[in-house]
């Protein structure tokens, strides 16, 4: 697999290890893939639910343990390493500004149009940074917004981005009945976003280059949407069934144990569609058994904890950390193939292998 | 043509809806079946259109047919 750059930034492996919340992605598998010549990334989504102080101190809890996990991939590494921020949390950008403070390379920004990212950073510290912004879409509108924005306010557009289409994991940017139209796959969306990158890429004079993601697995795979004119790709189920991956066995047998039929769609509580492994504590939501929502601070724009049937964040903690009981897996489309635990130096060996007999047929 | 009639326009054209829906009091949401996405491309054109800047705290406050028509025609002095 060829190396790939975004602007001045060489990537040696064209592999983005999505970010994966909550506690999933943190500094340990962040740093392997980046170890491996791949772009490493941390995800910040409620990062500081996993501290002992989260119930009295959320902010601080939340601020601490994203510096600790940017500092501690930071010197497990010399590689890339991103930061995979949320639009839609209330502390986006105290997020971002803790990211560029602590030099990450590159913030992956989703579950929002990052429209205003260079004056929430502050436009002086944002030049001289250097730091990568790559927005996540599920649209070629999205792409066009967020490109026309950045165009018009700054004279400027973000350095690359990351198309997710519907078999990604985690939260969707799809309503629930598009999911499965043909309309809405990958392969069709990926052409739609690269015509509207063209014309800026175009009037700028430099590569906007494109990330696909979601249900990319092996590598044909990778090889197939390079077909289509992307420069890389996003994975994140094939990371979760890694030894470096940061959450607990237990949270990794839910990828081996689960099959075809057991992963589904659910409604997450803050508005959007998600894809998960089905259990016990899914399956009693879905029966209407509401669990006890506290809520210490209002995480997400779009949630409404009183009306909430439980809390999202929480329980995705939960699984991290083994508490399948009360909480549930998100994962993508292919978490079914997974059959065992692999190195992230393994599984980058499997996919290059892969890769070059796809392209030598 | 009014700005009345040439935001009318705009929404009709962008939402692909029907001009009798297209009242005052009808929000893009939840009456007109545009998404945020749409609602954001939106006002994108109502910029284009009447060549004047809506920064972001205006956008989100410009929901429905009306307070679009509201803005427009305070930001162009009518």
């Amino acid at each position: 697999m060829e190396a790939f750059y975004i602007r001045d930034l060489k990537i040696e492996k064209p592999v983005v290890q999505g970010g994966m919340g909550v506690g999933i992605s943190l500094s340990g598998l962040a740093s392997a893939v980046a170890n491996e010549g791949g772009i490493g990334v941390i995800s910040s989504a409620f990062i500081g639910l996993l501290e002992d102080d989260f119930s009295t101190d959320f902010q601080n809890a939340n601020n601490r343990a994203l510096t600790n996990e940017i500092r501690k991939a930071k010197s497990a590494t010399s590689g890339v390493i991103g930061l995979n921020v949320m639009a839609a949390l209330t502390n986006y950008k105290e997020i971002m500004n803790i990211a560029v403070d602590e030099g990450v390379d590159i913030l992956f920004i989703g579950a929002g149009l990052p429209t205003d990212v260079p004056n929430q950073i502050g436009m002086k510290k944002f030049n001289t940074s250097g730091v990568k912004i790559v927005p996540i879409v599920s649209s070629g509108l999205a792409a066009k917004i967020i490109l026309r924005k950045w165009d018009r306010n700054f004279n400027m557009i973000p350095d690359a981005f990351v198309v997710e289409g519907p078999l990604a994991g985690g939260h969707l940017g799809f309503k629930k009945e598009d999911l499965d139209k043909d309309d809405f796959s990958l392969e069709k969306l990926i052409p739609q976003v690269l015509s509207e990158i063209k014309p800026f890429a175009e009037k700028y004079g430099r590569e906007i280059p494109l990330i696909a993601g979601g249900g990319i697995y092996t590598g044909r795979d990778i090889y197939n949407v390079f077909k289509l004119g992307v420069k890389a790709v996003q994975m994140g189920t094939r990371f979760v069934a890694t030894h470096e991956c940061d959450a607990t066995d237990e949270f990794k047998n839910e990828y081996i144990k689960c099959t075809k039929d057991n992963i589904v769609i659910i409604q997450s509580p803050v508005g959007l569609p998600g894809r998960a492994i089905k259990n016990r504590f899914l399956k009693e939501i879905e029966e209407g058994h509401a669990k006890k929502v506290t809520c210490p601070w209002v995480c997400l724009k779009s949630c409404d904890a009183k009306k909430a049937q439980y809390c999202i964040g929480k329980a995705l903690a939960n699984a991290k950390q083994g508490d399948l009981e009360y909480g549930f897996a998100f994962c993508g489309a292919n978490a079914y193939r997974i059959d065992k635990i692999i190195s992230v130096k393994e599984l980058f060996a499997e996919l290059e292998e892969d890769y070059q007999k796809a392209k030598s047929e | 043509m009014s700005v009345e009639q040439k935001v009318k326009e705009i929404i009709i054209d962008e939402l692909g809806v029907d001009e009798a829906s297209v009242v005052p009091e009808a929000s893009f949401i939840n009456d007109l079946g545009a998404d945020s996405l749409a609602t954001v491309e939106l006002v994108m054109k109502f910029e284009d259109e009447f060549d004047i800047k809506i920064e972001e705290d205006d956008a989100e406050k410009i929901t429905t047919v009306g307070s679009a028509i509201d803005f427009i025609k305070k930001q162009i002095g009518e």
